[in-house]
């Protein structure tokens, strides 16, 4: 019996240690794909057999005009092709898509990374690199060159150009930026040109309206709302992110115009804000719009489109009575002019099946022609290309598309490094605490430099990563 | 019929000696074979679902691996150790953590404790009391976060209405940092008070009737009969309560999730939300796994400690 037992135990441990180094074995297989393996330059052929091309995003209007859109247009091109536009809440999309990564199987064969995300992507493996396909298969002068480095470029562009030696890695999908929405009854058809005048407008509404809040935007810690709030302000007044080129954050990010934007926004902008709003995000800021609750709101224009729904609108009971109290425009300007990029680009899963691969490089192909993108633009999405762009099915489909084609040339975006989700939480988190109350605008800002500052130099320690 | 058969085989001095088959089975699977056929599928589970991942995350809590990264697990041994240890940022999670554990278990253990014994001196209805008050323990904390964000909410949150109502003013329940641990404590009391009303209703039900009855004939007071009969015998019972809630408040994820994102700022971050961003946001798993096992073995210390003072308690 001792003896059956004493087997027992070697078979359980025995059993352990297979499973270890069948667990450790992989990687190997990790080592050899540290960097993203090419996509063909060419389509190769493709399945004749029904196939599903499905795609990961975060749950909002766009993904399902996405799916609604492929799904009516790319069959006619290909019938045995059906789209599948998987989402998730906004809060865990970068998870959703990186623990499947990380686990080098996916169920999605298109990711829509967020511009920031390219850089963690890249540097693991994760995505198709698509220079070789692009060069064959894109017309890329037809694209406002910045959109295309944004959405696909790694490293990340400087502001406003493309390199055009560096590699891409995916190709835009949905524009965007923000707008600044207003109330034309109530602080006149004319929207403040400066951020000063802003701020003044929205005071002296709130001051005559009582029950309306002066301004609505993104406070919440989630997601990279509170972030892209103080980056937008910081843009305006003529402060830096960082200094790419030296991986510097600290003493750049908190320079006087960096606290000078933080005082704005806590000091100035916060005040007028409804009660309680320290938590909201897109949907409850047009909430606070569709609710007559705003004077002046922010909000990304892809976001937008719901605000003119009768159904879920009390500023009016068509769409025309509600534009008629409604007025989109782009930012004021301050010291610059500057707006935050938004929008995402499509990216091919290095751990695909082939034919799916194959299958997601003939969408791009396809999504990427002039009419589609016109098309695209007029089933509500926002396109990247020029021409599209400056078409009149982009610029009628909606009333923020012009502020949105006005505002390409102006557009900054935030890091992209494969730290990017740690730099946004710790802005996040930071910004979100100075928004608050839980920290004075000065500490809060400190806090962001050195803490990011950490992150990107923490690169080579040894232990307690993460912290 | 066949005999019953004994499974022990604990007799000093005596070697065991196998059982005959039973008749029709085949010779070579004895009993002891059947049994560990029996409880081999049950094992393999529990060794690859719970041994193993224990042991990996052991192992990679020595090592600077990333789940996303890839390459191979470099050791720094007890580098993530020192540096969870020695953190600041740790070191205020800990604190959020405690403060929300002893308010929100202190808090749920005198009210489940109270309404328990409301509930034990009904005679009539006691069942659908009970059943009502168990409704909230069996809903999904996400859907308790959820509607609870909704009730909480400053601008039309049913909460503040009704303190307009009463004339009060609006509370920013979920964004300012004494509200925010606040709303979570209540939250959390919210679901879990019947769990400690349940226990403590099933040991007030186990108090031997007579001697209620012998203070009684003595003429003892209620508070007498309280402090001398009910809560030394039930106390034991509500301890045990009190572990089960604090262990699952010390790992408390899904309502500071869904209901504060760990705002504002990190004020409401717990342990378990802080190793999730560790784990998540860089994708730093040895450090996470460190992480883990830290906090895994401060539940097993401190539950050594309750259950030896609990073993004290018995033995008094």
């Amino acid at each position: 019996m001792r003896h059956s037992q004493r087997i027992g135990r070697l078979s359980a441990a025995l059993l352990l240690v297979a499973t270890t180094v069948a667990a450790c074995g992989g990687s190997q297989d990790d080592d050899a794909k540290a960097s993203a393996p090419k996509a063909p330059a060419a389509i190769p052929e493709l399945t004749k057999d029904p196939l599903t091309l499905s795609f990961i995003w975060f749950e909002w209007p766009p993904a399902q005009a996405l799916e609604a859109f492929a799904n009516e247009e790319y069959k006619k091109e290909r019938p045995n092709v059906t789209v599948k536009v998987n989402t998730v809440p906004n809060a865990n999309w970068h998870d959703a898509m990186f623990t499947q990564f990380a686990a080098r199987k996916t169920d999605f064969d298109v990711a829509i990374l967020d511009s920031q995300h390219i850089g963690e992507a890249v540097t693991n493996g994760n995505i198709l690199d698509l220079t070789d396909f692009v060069k064959n298969n894109i017309d890329v002068d037809a694209y406002d060159p910045y959109l295309l480095a944004a959405y696909g470029q790694f490293p990340q562009a400087e502001t406003g150009q493309r390199d055009e030696n560096a590699s891409l890695y995916g190709l835009p999908l949905l524009g965007d930026t923000w707008t600044m929405i207003y109330r034309k009854d109530l602080i006149g058809d004319k929207p403040p040109q400066t951020w000063d005048e802003m701020i003044s407008a929205a005071e002296k509404c709130q001051a005559d309206n009582p029950g309306v809040s002066g301004l609505a935007f993104h406070q919440a810690n989630g997601s990279d709302a509170a972030a892209v709030t103080y980056n937008t302000v910081n843009g305006v007044y003529g402060g830096n992110l960082w200094d790419a080129k030296n991986r510097k954050i600290e003493g750049v990010l908190n320079d006087a115009a960096g606290q000078e934007a933080m005082d704005v926004l806590v000091t100035k902008m916060k005040p007028l804000t409804a009660k309680g709003s320290g938590n909201w995000f897109i949907d409850e800021v047009n909430a606070a719009v569709a609710q007559g609750k705003a004077c002046i709101a922010f909000n990304w224009i892809a976001a937008s489109g719901g605000l003119l729904d009768p159904k879920q609108s009390t500023l009016g009971k068509t769409r025309e009575q509600i534009l008629g109290k409604l007025g989109f425009a782009t930012l004021p300007k301050q010291k610059t002019d500057l707006v935050p990029l938004g929008g995402m680009g499509m990216h091919v899963s290095a751990y695909a099946s082939s034919a799916n691969q194959a299958e997601a490089l003939s969408f791009m192909k396809w999504f990427e022609q002039a009419d589609v993108q016109k098309k695209w633009a007029a089933a509500g999405g926002v396109p990247s290309r020029k021409d599209a762009l400056a078409s009149p099915e982009f610029l009628n489909a909606g009333p923020f598309n012009k502020v949105y084609a006005d505002s390409v040339p102006r557009m900054r975006d935030m890091w992209n490094v494969p730290e990017y989700a740690r730099l946004v939480d710790i802005e996040n988190t930071n910004v979100n605490a100075a928004l608050n109350g839980a920290k004075s605008p000065k500490d809060a800002l400190n806090d962001i430099a050195k803490d990011q500052q950490a992150v990107l130099d923490s690169s080579n320690r040894k232990g307690g990563g993460g912290l | 019929m066949s005999e019953p058969v004994s499974l022990t085989t604990d007799r000093p001095g005596q070697a065991d000696t196998p059982k005959p088959p039973a008749p029709g089975r085949s010779r070579r699977l004895t009993d002891r074979r059947l049994a560990v056929a029996f409880i081999a599928p049950a094992l393999l589970l529990l060794l690859a679902m719970s041994v193993f991942p224990l042991l990996w995350a052991l192992y990679l809590s020595f090592t600077d691996y990333s789940a996303t990264r890839g390459g191979p697990a470099n050791f720094v041994w007890f580098g993530n150790y020192t540096a969870i240890l020695t953190s600041a940022q740790v070191h205020l999670r800990a604190l959020t953590t405690l403060v929300y554990v002893v308010g929100a278990v202190g808090l749920q253990t005198a009210l489940g404790f109270t309404i328990a014994y409301l509930i034990s001196r009904r005679t009539r209805g006691r069942g659908l009391l009970t059943t009502l008050f168990l409704v909230p323990m069996m809903l999904s904390p996400v859907v308790v976060g959820l509607f609870w964000r909704f009730m909480l909410d400053a601008q039309f949150g049913v909460v503040n209405s009704m303190l307009g109502s009463l004339g009060l003013g609006q509370v920013e329940w979920l964004t300012r940092q004494r509200t925010a641990l606040l709303s979570l404590i209540v939250v959390d009391t919210w679901q879990w008070t019947p769990f400690i009303m349940l226990i403590a209703l099933a040991g007030l039900t186990a108090v031997p009737k007579y001697l209620y009855e012998a203070a009684s004939i003595d003429r003892a007071s209620e508070w007498f009969r309280f402090r001398t009969i009910t809560l030394p015998l039930v106390w034991p019972l509500l301890l045990i309560a009190v572990l089960f809630r604090a262990i699952e408040a010390f790992r408390l994820f899904d309502l500071v999730y869904i209901l504060t994102s760990g705002g504002p700022g990190v004020s409401t971050e717990t342990l378990s939300f802080h190793v999730y961003k560790v784990a998540f946001l860089g994708f730093n798993t040895g450090t996470a796994s460190a992480y883990g096992i830290l906090m895994v073995l401060v539940v097993i210390v401190l539950t050594q400690l309750y259950l030896r003072y609990l073993n004290k308690l018995k033995e008094d």
